[in-house]
């Protein structure tokens, strides 16, 4: 059976939104995420998944009908999370969070985590903290 | 997809427990390589070879393991499976991290090297290598649980105590799939005996999932022709072989390698050179290279590369598809970097992407050379720069993110130097390639001393989504995946195949 495409992220496109965390000025050439846009989701926390290459965070988010949609958000990776503050428990299944992400430009409830902020008010940045939007890639090398 | 590949020989269930020698394996007569033994608490560097790598852990009594009845019944339907030829409960079956203790039961050599209050088990198994802390600052509330843990070591006598907290409980203890929870407290005590075998006497603390704790044993011997080489797991699928083989390689003992290692040497605090020693990250990360000189050839690829990510294709190069080169090392390193030093040798740790440099200092390059990821690298010091030149690369490594290609006429030299207050190593790389660079270029990095006592860890292949290769656009055919998920609600964490790439 295969895994419903929503999912979908690309190591090497993933690998590159992460790169560019230190390097705002990124190429972010395949493009799965449009940074260009923010969007604002809150929701349950489903899961927190630490692996690598990259991490995920399952968040049930209540569409307009009342129907919980399952968001499936990159968060990183678990070095880069580490760095930016995160630990195993900072996220747990249950807790109530807002998530701003830039969307996956096909749609889906999929993103890559820009802030996360907690009921509380407490904060802890994503990935694409700090990317910017980005320019479309270049169509002939540099 | 096609059915994921079995060993089973090495696996028969009739074996189980049975802490046999592997017939292929030299330890069924040690040779031992004693000359060089070291004395005091420094005879445990060195290379090792395992004497009989079980593929089930037992008591030291011979007993099995104290399970608790929730883990027992784990522990019963991995053994079923494992007779039906399914290992998938061990995440090495795709080539992601044994963890420990599984790293030290699988038939591969590894070397022990200390530097300071470092020491490093460096692996023979996909580049896995672990850092053990020296300086004796216990681990009380691990970040994040790791594969390999956050060891801490210290010396009774001759006797080295590493104590190990923060294992990730995605890993198993065996082959036979004993599980552990990330309360796991491995508590190892190596020491030499008397007739030059390596001792690691592990005690086994994990009350959810043992009802007391445990202790086993396991013996490595020296092999003066054994050697621990860059081994990349993801090839081996790709050649049809498995992930982790099944004994070590009979024509080991007749191996004739291209490159004759130095010996062990220990600290670098007697040597009147530069010190690199320690654990530095970057202080920037550089994902690309933005002026090389492509040749015409050069360029075609990245335009077409730059074209496929353009139509919105993922991209896969060298490093994506977890068998980076050392050059990745030179243009785009990450995380921590832990450097081992001595009279002959510069070890280069890597974190991100996993990698292990060997630098022998004062020597040539061998007449001749088999091609490799990492290449043959050689050092000298210059006016206290440490300059380092490697060749003998394969040509599957990118320079940067896009795609700039390197082929085996790849030669670099890397000038590392030492800031004044050894806070930072600036670092010149010289890029030559008449394949595909008009012309040597010269790119520059730096590094900054690390306040981190431990490094993290990058599993590359521990999750390899299939979405994760749709729309993807491979620089290497080589690069294709050998292993996906294929199975799973949702994100649920789901089966793993691994294929052969044409298949």
């Amino acid at each position: 059976m295969r895994v419903s495409r929503r999912r979908l992220l690309g190591i090497g496109t993933g690998a590159i939104a992460f790169l560019s965390v230190r390097a705002a000025t990124a190429h972010h050439s395949t493009a799965e995420f449009d940074y260009t846009k923010q969007i604002t989701i809150e929701g349950t926390v489903k899961e927190v998944q630490w692996t690598n290459p990259h991490s995920y965070i399952q968040l049930l988010v209540d569409d307009a009908d009342g129907r919980k949609v399952e968001w499936s958000v990159e968060i990183g990776s678990p070095s880069l999370n580490i760095n930016l503050g995160w630990r195993k428990n900072s996220v747990k299944a249950g807790d109530v969070v807002t998530m701003l992400l830039s969307p996956a430009r096909n749609g889906e409830p999929y993103g890559t985590l820009r802030v996360l902020t907690f009921e509380d008010g407490r904060q802890l940045e994503g990935v694409a903290a700090r990317v910017r939007a980005l320019p479309p890639p270049p169509a002939n090398g540099p | 997809m096609g059915t994921m590949r079995v060993d089973a020989g090495f696996f028969n269930l009739r074996r189980l427990g049975v802490l046999a020698c592997v017939a292929a394996m030299a330890a069924c007569s040690p040779r031992s390589d004693n000359a060089s033994v070291a004395s005091g608490p420094d005879a445990v560097l060195g290379t090792w070879v395992p004497d009989a790598a079980p593929e089930r852990l037992l008591a030291v009594d011979g007993s099995p393991a104290p399970l608790t009845p929730e883990a027992a019944r784990v522990h019963a339907e991995r053994l079923e499976r494992l007779q039906s030829g399914d290992r998938s409960f061990d995440q090495t079956t795709w080539c992601a991290g044994p963890g420990m203790p599984r790293v030290l039961t699988m038939p591969y050599p590894f070397e022990i090297r200390r530097d300071g209050d470092y020491l490093a088990f460096i692996h023979g198994w996909y580049r896995w290598h672990r850092i053990v802390d020296l300086a004796g600052g216990a681990v009380d509330d691990p970040p994040l649980p790791l594969t390999m843990g956050f060891p801490v070591g210290h010396w009774e006598g001759d006797t080295l105590v590493i104590r190990t907290v923060g294992l990730s409980d995605v890993t198993v203890l065996d082959a036979t799939g004993l599980p552990h929870s990330d309360q796991l407290v491995l508590t190892e005590r190596l020491r030499v005996l008397s007739d030059g075998r390596l001792e690691d006497h592990l005690t086994i603390e994990d009350p959810d999932t043992y009802t007391t704790p445990w202790e086993t044993v396991l013996y490595f011997h020296r092999d003066s022709t054994a050697r621990v080489l860059d081994d990349i797991c993801p090839d081996r699928i790709a050649d049809g072989e498995p992930a982790v083989r099944t004994a070590l390689p009979a024509p080991l003992a007749n191996a004739q390698p291209a490159i004759e290692l130095p010996t062990v040497t220990t600290d670098s605090a007697a040597t009147a050179t530069p010190r690199l020693s320690g654990m530095w990250e970057p202080k920037t990360f550089g994902f690309m290279v933005p002026e090389a000189p492509l040749s015409t050839a050069g360029r075609t690829l990245v335009d077409r590369g730059a074209a496929a990510m353009a139509a919105g294709q993922i991209m896969h190069t060298a490093w994506t598809s977890c068998r980076p080169g050392a050059v990745s090392t030179m243009t785009m390193p990450r995380e921590k970097i832990v450097v081992l030093q001595s009279a002959d040798e510069v070890t280069l740790l890597f974190e991100m992407p996993r990698m292990v440099r060997r630098v022998r200092l004062g020597a040539e390059h061998p007449a001749s050379l088999q091609q490799s990821y990492v290449g043959d690298s050689v050092g000298r010091w210059e006016n206290g720069t440490l300059v380092i030149d490697t060749v003998g690369f394969n040509g599957y490594a990118e320079l940067d993110a896009r795609g700039q290609p390197t082929s085996a006429k790849l030669h670099t030299v890397e000038r590392l130097t030492l800031s004044p207050d050894n806070r930072s190593i600036d670092i010149e790389v010289t890029i030559t390639d008449p394949e595909y660079y008009d012309a040597p270029f010269t790119i520059k990095r730096s590094w900054k001393k690390s306040d981190a006592r431990h490094p993290f860890e990058y599993d590359c292949m521990e999750n390899p989504r299939q979405e994760d290769f749709e729309d993807a656009y491979y620089v290497r055919e080589r690069y294709r995946p050998t292993c996906m998920r294929v199975e799973g609600e949702g994100m649920a964490l789901s089966r793993v195949v691994c294929n052969r790439p044409q298949e």
